[in-house]
């Protein structure tokens, strides 16, 4: 499937995409149209978001602009410039199942989506609309609001039993983070040696696919088969994803399509919703109940943030003495801490922006680091920063627009009452009623995955 | 873009073959075997000649014309890339030829139409580029000199680019340091 | 006290933009920026992608030849061609600097065909985030349209600004003459 593509007719083969590439996926001669390789890209769409090569009036005809729009299946009422580097959208899809009375559909949105989505509506860069953006998607039509904050939380019971079990029996160390699918591919592609590594857990964005056609029909009294899942996500990456072979746990495609946070923007200007009269909304209980845990999984060093939390807690028993875990803070491509948790010294590492991931995973196969537990993300500050989110018009503004996603998600962490994903009631719930007990039989069949898998099988 | 005759000051010597061709293309017919007196000599065009230079003066077909803004009865269109004023409907107020900077419409007059007072009527006139009429504009085709060119869109958007480019090549050729 | 228009005109030629081909990719990020930036208060345009509603038009123009690329803008020329053509008298000069009045210009297109660079163009103009229409009319209002400097623009330039490759900048050509002749002369006392 082809997820990132440049448009050959309107690329100008100024290779500014091949700079920010982590993958060396981008082929091509100076000043010629460049092209892709699909066995090397990870679909992390930074080269989407660098791309300025716009369909011009003056370059490329006056009805250069309706055709492509329509070659791509955009919406027409879609205005904005389109540029050689663009994600393949799904959005017709998704309105379609909308309009199809015998569908039902449930919709999940990343945390990162609630920080960006505002700014395509022309408020202040990294804007926080949770409120509004609950709001929008239940307005669109969508019958079930919920969110990947909770499975960012359920993430954190899962992957931190995984990591404890691994840490306290003697499994593969350092675990690294699954959350990001083109970290994931990237590893699977050119380092499936190291596959061990990777924590089994899917992303969150999976894992509330699998609930969402299980746990969530179920307590709806829905037939799974009639469900359409439909999650919005700042990452073009995950389009990938959901449509892995091995990603259909609860009987049916897990995650049926992806939006953008860009497309979301589109649709919502599609479906004529006037986003500043959108009053502020909830999600839907349960699986639309989060911590700021969860919500702190769209910047970089979020995951092991939260992770500690909960970790830190279950470990000791003792509450944790500072929530806002400050030492893996930060922006750097390579952090690493270590953490006192009771008797045992944490040693953690997190690294964003792919290319300083390298480093850390030569280190490994070499048998020198000593880390246990590692947090990877693709994009250059995390999925606020991530391909899928609102394009700048000028690169000027990346550091204002990253700076400003990142506080506000952790203002919203702040402000939110419980701040701990082991603490949220619906995970506590779904344990009971469905789960079990984090890393059980059933968490292993719906929540667990494998890697190195049929068409990934790479090398 | 709408199109226009753009003409040459360098090569025009002033002749008026095209202010004649304009009024006979118009006419339809060859009224130089006829009486004098018997049609109305009306050129879409009008020749300027000065100590400096002579060039005939043609409407530019503006993108945004002043005359079509200013003109209160809609007799003024842009159709297919020309602007077109429609003589039937017009009223003869002025307001378009005062409002073109070009001085390029006139008033003229009809002698064949009559006013309901039985005067002849008096109505804006403009270079259509022949609109209607086979193998125009008639004024590019008859210049003795070649002093008259239509520049269509297609003209305007390749004389762009190889400015840009030669004033490109230029800058690279001596980089400012 | 010297009003700040006043050393505009004191000073004896205009600034201008120009570009380094050995710099330039061209990616268009001047174009984009040019736009973005002309287009905030007009038509709404906000820092991403998403709040734009109209055609993208620029006022500066990449040019891509076989072996380099770059774009191309206004010179600001000091006997402007463009504004001697203007019957319209929209093209003035305005704190030293060629500057196109939109809302007279009729889209006459001698500018166009005066200026040696190519460095006019037509556009069709917007406002609020619509076309604009001409009066009473379906026909687009069509002007012609070029750089002006960033005059209005905090910060100067936008394209000199958003140049990944630091290929664009904003010449001062009194301010460089007097730097290079202070070289000139002092390069001269080593060859004493």
């Amino acid at each position: 499937m082809i997820v990132i593509t440049i448009d050959k007719n309107i690329c100008t083969g100024c290779r500014e995409c091949a700079e920010v590439c982590p993958a060396w996926a981008i082929e091509g001669e100076q000043g010629k149209p460049q092209t892709i390789n699909t066995d090397r890209c990870i679909m992390c769409g930074q080269c989407v978001q660098k791309c300025k090569s716009y369909v011009s009036l003056i370059t490329h005809g006056a009805d250069a602009y309706e055709k492509i729009r329509k070659e791509r299946g955009l919406p027409e009422t879609v205005k904005e410039p389109l540029f050689a580097a663009h994600n393949v959208t799904h959005i017709q899809e998704v309105k379609a199942a909308l309009a199809d009375p015998n569908v039902i559909t449930m919709v999940q949105s990343a945390p990162a989506v609630r920080v960006a989505i505002a700014e395509d509506f022309g408020a202040p860069l990294g804007t926080l609309a949770a409120g509004k953006l609950a709001a929008a998607l239940r307005r669109i039509g969508f019958d079930y609001i919920y969110d990947t904050n909770f499975t960012a939380d359920l993430t954190i019971m899962e992957e931190g039993t995984e990591l404890i079990t691994r840490v306290t029996k003697g499994g593969t160390l350092p675990m690294m983070t699954s959350c990001c699918p083109a970290w994931v591919s990237f590893l699977e592609r050119n380092y499936p040696e190291l596959q061990a590594h990777l924590s089994t857990c899917k992303s969150p964005q999976q894992m509330m696919g699998a609930v969402m056609k299980t746990y969530g029909a179920e307590r709806n009294g829905i037939e799974p088969a009639k469900l359409f899942s439909v999650s919005v996500m700042p990452c073009t990456c995950k389009e990938f994803e959901c449509s892995r072979e091995e990603m259909k746990d609860s009987g049916y495609r897990d995650v049926d399509a992806v939006l953008t946070t860009r497309e979301l923007a589109w649709l919502i200007k599609d479906m004529g919703i006037d986003w500043n009269a959108l009053p502020e909304e909830d999600f839907d209980h349960p699986l639309g109940d989060y911590t700021g845990a969860g919500n702190i999984f769209g910047v970089t060093g979020g995951v092991m943030e939260a992770a500690i939390r909960t970790g830190y807690e279950l470990i000791t028993g003792q509450p944790i003495p500072s929530v806002d875990v400050t030492p893996v803070r930060g922006t750097e491509g390579v952090r690493t801490a270590n953490m006192q948790v009771g008797d045992l010294t944490l040693k953690v590492g997190v690294v964003t922006g792919l290319k300083n991931v390298i480093p850390v995973l030569e280190s490994i196969k070499a048998g020198k680091c000593d880390l246990h537990f590692i947090e990877v993300m693709t994009c250059p500050e995390g999925c606020v920063s991530g391909g899928g989110q609102p394009k700048l018009l000028m690169d000027t503004d990346r550091p204002e627009a990253y700076a400003a996603r990142r506080e506000n998600t952790f203002v919203h962490d702040e402000n939110l009452p419980l701040r701990k994903s082991h603490e949220n009631p619906s995970i506590k719930m779904i344990y009971e009623e469905f789960l079990g007990e984090p890393n059980s039989h059933k968490s292993h069949e719906l929540l667990h995955t494998k890697y190195c898998t049929g068409k990934n099988k790479w090398k | 873009m709408n199109r226009y005759v753009k003409a040459n000051p360098e090569l025009c010597m002033g002749c008026r073959t095209c202010l004649a061709g304009c009024a006979v293309a118009h006419a339809g017919e060859n009224f130089f075997y006829g009486d004098p007196d018997s049609f109305d000599f009306n050129p879409k065009l009008h020749m300027v000649k000065t100590l400096k230079l002579s060039t005939p003066i043609h409407c530019k077909h503006c993108e945004s014309p002043a005359c079509m803004a200013a003109c209160i009865n809609g007799c003024i269109t842009i159709q297919n890339g020309v602007v077109l004023l429609d003589q039937e409907e017009c009223i003869g107020c002025k307001a378009c030829m005062t409002a073109c900077p070009f001085g390029a419409i006139d008033m003229v007059t009809l002698t064949e139409v009559r006013l309901d007072s039985g005067e002849p009527k008096i109505v804006a006139n403009k270079c259509d580029l022949c609109h209607g009429i086979e193998g125009g504009p008639v004024c590019v085709d008859v210049c003795l000199t070649g002093a008259l060119t239509l520049v269509e869109e297609e003209d305007l958007n390749d004389m762009l680019e190889r400015r840009r480019v030669e004033a490109a090549r230029a800058l690279d050729a001596a980089i400012f340091e | 006290m010297i009003p700040c228009t006043e050393v505009y005109i004191m000073k004896k030629s205009a600034l201008f933009v120009t570009a380094d081909s050995k710099k330039c990719t061209g990616c268009k990020a001047c174009e984009l920026a040019c736009f973005a930036e002309h287009n905030h208060k007009s038509n709404g345009v906000g820092k991403t992608v998403g709040t734009v509603t109209v055609p993208v038009t620029p006022k500066l123009y990449l040019v891509r030849d076989e072996k380099f690329c770059l774009p191309i803008q206004c010179r600001h020329c000091e006997d402007a061609p463009c504004l001697a053509a203007c019957v319209k008298h929209a093209i003035t000069r305005v704190n030293g600097q060629v500057y196109i009045n939109e809302e007279k210009c009729i889209g006459c297109k001698d500018c166009i065909m005066a200026c040696p660079f190519g460095a006019i163009a037509l556009f069709p103009v917007s406002r609020n985030g619509e076309a604009v229409y001409q009066q009473d009319t379906d026909q687009p209002q069509i002007v012609a349209s070029k750089c002006d400097l960033c005059m209005d623009i905090e910060g100067g330039p936008a394209c000199v600004r958003a140049c990944p490759n630091n290929a664009l900048r904003l010449v001062d050509p009194d301010e460089e003459l007097l730097d290079k002749h202070l070289r000139a002369a002092e390069s001269l006392m080593a060859t004493l």
